[in-house]
């Protein structure tokens, strides 16, 4: 009697916020949250590669990012900015909380590593330990907002090991790409071809991990498949697959391996990845999907 | 230990939705805002068609993924097993909502607390009373109605059934109508496979 097929009743609807029953996006993850997203990893992501340079424009252009840049767009998405402070409190448990606490370990011991390098104040027993101490923040910056995506059970897309991976990976390959970019408005780090070398292996292990991604959400429960048609087939599909498969990754890639290091191509290929990374974050809030409420219902056909 | 849970008959379901309307005047929620829908889906191919209805609500799970991501600790649970959210501890960072597999929570948004229900932004006495308990940027879900279960009453929705589709109870109780139920019509519940132990039955 109680026979709700997905065939059915569901494809294609989308509920939306009406009392229909049907696939729900996720709506309160928007574009603020997916900029400060994208600030955090890449400025996270600019700082480590800087620190293991020792590129100290770098270094202060990754903390600013992520600093100013990550703190404003969050404090815009929050409901009630005054209260953020109170995200501290639950380290125990929420990766949101957790990764407020490598931002302050990032800022704080970042920004005292540079005031030390500058101005040559830091005793020899406590740089050793800052340096560390704001890598780990940096090392948590990186990687927590793809935990708190994965811890999200209700979004399938999210709901994979894949998250953080591709934060880390994203981010290390925009700080690469920032130093490249840097590298032509006269602000050249040392070991400039290594640096290329790991933006084109980082750019393999993007696009290893988009197909991953794409892979698991195809097979995955019936709001993931939703997800994954969003992606290809649907009007997520030309952002997503002409802009961070194309423009994010491939250009940049075959940049990178075929064409001279000259700078329009070393400005091309880091603009490019940072295009492709920036839609990469808005595109997977977008294509967030809530698995129907209902489908639990087919176990009522008995 | 009392474990207060729901079951919800969708046999006797006509989606009248008058728990909805009970719910949003129990709790004075502003226009757009549902702690419950029933949701409706057609079924089948012409001319054998069918409409059928599942009401839905916060389903306090036992393993509430929206108490385990809350960075404030402003979603927690009570020793009875509701599932509170602490306005005055919420930050509004809408972890919660992405982490709910139900779609159950709702941010409280200026616009609807000033516009009001006629939409003028004349507030009703009503709702001027009403809203002084919502904070603007906060996320809300159904607690229950916990105060109507402190005094020992049903929750709205329950109460104002008119087919007896929705049934509160403990769910600890083995001797409790819907630990009873659950057990006789074998109770399911939604989105298992989340693993969230929700603490809300459906059964047809």
């Amino acid at each position: 009697m109680f026979n709700i097929s997905l065939k059915n009743t569901l494809r294609p609807g989308f509920a939306g916020r009406t009392f229909k029953s049907g696939y729900r996006f996720q709506r309160y993850w928007g574009t603020p949250m997916a900029t400060a997203f994208f600030c955090g990893e890449t400025g996270a992501g600019l700082f480590i590669i800087s620190m293991l340079l020792d590129f100290m424009p770098g270094i202060i252009l990754g903390l600013l990012i992520t600093g100013v840049g990550k703190t404003f767009f969050h404090l815009t998405h929050m409901g009630v900015p005054s209260k953020s402070w109170r995200a501290i409190l639950r380290p125990d448990r929420s990766w949101i909380s957790r990764g407020l606490w490598g931002i302050i370990f990032f800022v704080g011991f970042g920004s005292l590593h540079i005031l030390g390098q500058i101005f040559g104040v830091m005793p020899e027993a406590l740089a050793q330990p800052v340096y560390y101490l704001a890598l780990a923040g940096a090392m948590v910056v990186i990687v927590y907002q793809g935990f708190a995506m994965s811890h999200s059970t209700a979004i399938s897309l999210w709901s994979t090991g894949l998250m953080p991976v591709s934060s880390m990976l994203y981010g290390l390959l925009a700080g690469t790409s920032l130093i490249t970019i840097l590298s032509v408005f006269g602000f050249s780090a040392a070991h400039m071809d290594m640096v290329i070398t790991v933006q084109n292996i980082l750019l393999v292990g993007v696009l290893v991990t988009l197909i991953s991604l794409l892979h698991g959400a195809k097979n995955g429960s019936k709001g993931a498949q939703q997800s994954y048609v969003l992606l290809t087939s649907d009007f997520l599909a030309r952002p997503f697959l002409y802009g961070v498969v194309g423009i994010g990754v491939l250009i940049p890639l075959l940049i990178g391996l075929l064409a001279s290091q000259n700078t329009i191509t070393i400005l091309v290929s880091g603009v490019c990845v940072l295009i492709g990374f920036c839609l990469f974050r808005l595109l997977i809030f977008k294509a967030g999907v809530l698995d129907p409420i209902l489908s639990p219902a087919d176990i009522f056909k008995r | 230990m009392t474990s207060y849970g729901m079951v919800f008959d969708v046999k006797r379901c006509i989606g009248c939705n008058a728990c909805t309307v009970a719910c949003k005047q129990e709790n004075s929620l502003p226009d757009g805002v549902f702690f419950t829908r029933t949701l409706s889906a057609e079924t089948g191919e012409f001319p054998n068609v069918s409409r059928t209805y599942l009401p839905t609500i916060c389903n306090h799970c036992e393993d509430a993924p929206c108490e385990k991501v809350c960075p404030s600790g402003a979603t927690w649970t009570r020793d009875d097993g509701i599932v509170m959210v602490d306005a005055d501890k919420c930050i509004g960072c809408g972890s919660c909502a992405v982490a709910c597999p139900y779609d159950m929570r709702t941010q409280i948004e200026e616009t609807q607390i000033k516009a009001g229900l006629f939409g003028d932004g004349n507030l009703t006495p009503f709702e001027e009373q009403g809203y002084s308990r919502f904070e603007c940027g906060t996320f809300t879900k159904c607690d229950f109605c916990s105060e109507r279960v402190d005094a020992g009453k049903d929750p709205a929705c329950v109460a104002t059934c008119p087919t007896d589709a929705r049934i509160f109870g403990d769910l600890d109780d083995p001797d409790s109508k819907v630990s009873r139920l659950i057990r006789d019509r074998l109770g399911r519940q939604p989105l298992p496979e989340k693993n969230t132990r929700p603490k809300v039955f459906y059964i047809d």
